[in-house]
């Protein structure tokens, strides 16, 4: 385990090419290494003055100015010219295409959040709730609000999955002796068979780190990390729910 | 506006056209002259119309454009340098960039980088420009320029170290030649 990290695996580190087990891996060893915390740091820092060099590239003064004028007007001309013909000709045809663009763009909203899908249409079905504060009013939401749609899709027949997905201080909510809805919680799980509770091994490890001991209640289970939970949720179809 | 030539030109013209700033900033980072790379942007952006049709994943048509520009700057190259062995070009040719000197403030840091960048090898300094800048994975760098993946991190880890010798050693002629100071 203390080989000597490439420069290779490095770069692909750090421009977040290696896989989630690798990068978790040298996650681990970054917080005892500190030469290679260093490495990363530098090689950070270089990215973010290329990136900083680049970020207003000069505008060109090239020629091109002094035609800029005329050829403006003659743009909005000719694009006055459009609209009209588009308003005379093609009427019902934009109003329907026009309605169909905003169907698209319309964004799905789930009990009044927010919702982010990857499909046009949110599935209902399959949701996750991301909870990531320990704010007593959020926790107490983030039930409310799964409570509230595993009931309706129980009343409408549907089966229904939902998981709740915790990182950051929102952890607390799943920490054995530290949660304040541990019953509720539990009665929840009995009572919906489909519902999931998942907490970030990264933010474990964190808190562990900190000196803090932490335990989950026996219903949760924990992923290598709360991102790539909700990505790979969000890839297989599911509607994320921020709370 | 934009609903317009959405309707006439379809949502892959809108597509390219938003794509006009990042194009820019990859071919500055490549030639750095301002009046080259809009000329690169242009020219790409108009085979890019020309070809359309080639586009099978419109997921990919940034990475598509860019791959157009980088046909567009090699045969600048060529046409430029009356020999047309590209690919030897790639590892050897340093822009004549003078060596960058003093960083201090912000603008230094920027004109020191940018002369920096422009002294690694054109190979390497599109990998790093590619990566750094527009955050593209290793194997859409490879598509792009059409090297295998392992050329690409080859390159990367040579352009990175280059690029940070040549910062620090600008760093260090700094502190050791401590400039005037200005006294109020």
């Amino acid at each position: 385990m203390n080989a000597v990290i490439s420069n290779e695996t490095l770069h692909a580190f750090v421009d977040g090419e290696l896989d989630v087990a690798e990068s978790e891996a040298l996650t681990a060893r970054l917080r005892s290494d500190e030469t290679l915390a260093q490495r990363v740091c530098a090689l950070r820092s270089l990215q973010s003055m290329v990136r900083l060099a680049y970020a207003e590239p000069p505008v060109s003064t090239g020629g091109k100015s002094l035609v800029a004028p005329r050829r403006q007007i003659m743009q909005r001309c000719a694009m006055g010219c459009l609209i009209l013909i588009a308003g005379l000709s093609g009427g019902w045809v934009l109003r329907s295409l026009e309605s169909d663009v905003v169907a698209g763009v319309s964004a799905p909203a789930i009990g009044g959040f927010q919702a982010v899908s990857l499909s046009r249409v949110a599935d209902p079905d399959r949701v996750m709730l991301h909870l990531d504060s320990a704010a007593p009013e959020r926790m107490q939401a983030a039930l409310d609000q799964a409570e509230r749609l595993l009931d309706e899709a129980e009343r409408e027949g549907r089966a229904m999955q939902l998981e709740i997905i915790a990182n950051s201080h929102g952890i607390n909510l799943m920490r054995a002796g530290v949660s304040p809805h541990a019953a509720r919680m539990a009665r929840m799980s009995q009572r919906h068979a489909n519902l999931q509770w998942v907490a970030c091994s990264q933010t474990i490890a964190r808190f562990t780190g900190e000196g803090q001991k932490v335990e989950l209640l026996p219903i949760t289970r924990a992923a290598p990390t709360a991102i790539g939970e909700i990505v790979t949720r969000l890839q297989q179809g599911w509607t994320y729910v921020r709370v | 506006m934009s609903m317009i030539s959405k309707i006439l030109f379809g949502p892959i013209r809108t597509g390219m056209e938003a794509n006009r700033p990042v194009l820019y900033r990859i071919a500055y980072a490549w030639c750095h002259d301002a009046a080259l790379a809009d000329d690169l942007v242009q020219e790409a952006l108009a085979k890019a119309w020309a070809r359309r049709a080639q586009l099978r994943d419109e997921a990919s048509l940034k990475a598509w454009m860019v791959s157009i520009m980088n046909h567009c700057w090699l045969d600048h190259l060529r046409g430029r340098r009356e020999f047309d062995d590209v690919d030897a070009l790639q590892d050897e040719i340093e822009s004549g960039a003078d060596t960058p000197e003093v960083c201090c403030n912000r603008e230094q840091v920027i004109a020191c980088v940018r002369a920096a960048v422009a002294r690694l090898p054109l190979g390497q300094r599109q990998v790093l420009t590619l990566v750094d800048l527009e955050e593209f994975g290793y194997a859409e760098v490879a598509g792009i320029l059409d090297i295998p993946v392992g050329t690409v991190m080859s390159r990367l880890s040579r352009a990175r170290a280059s690029l940070k010798i040549t910062l620090d050693n600008a760093a260090k002629q700094h502190a050791a030649q401590p400039a005037l100071r200005r006294v109020k």
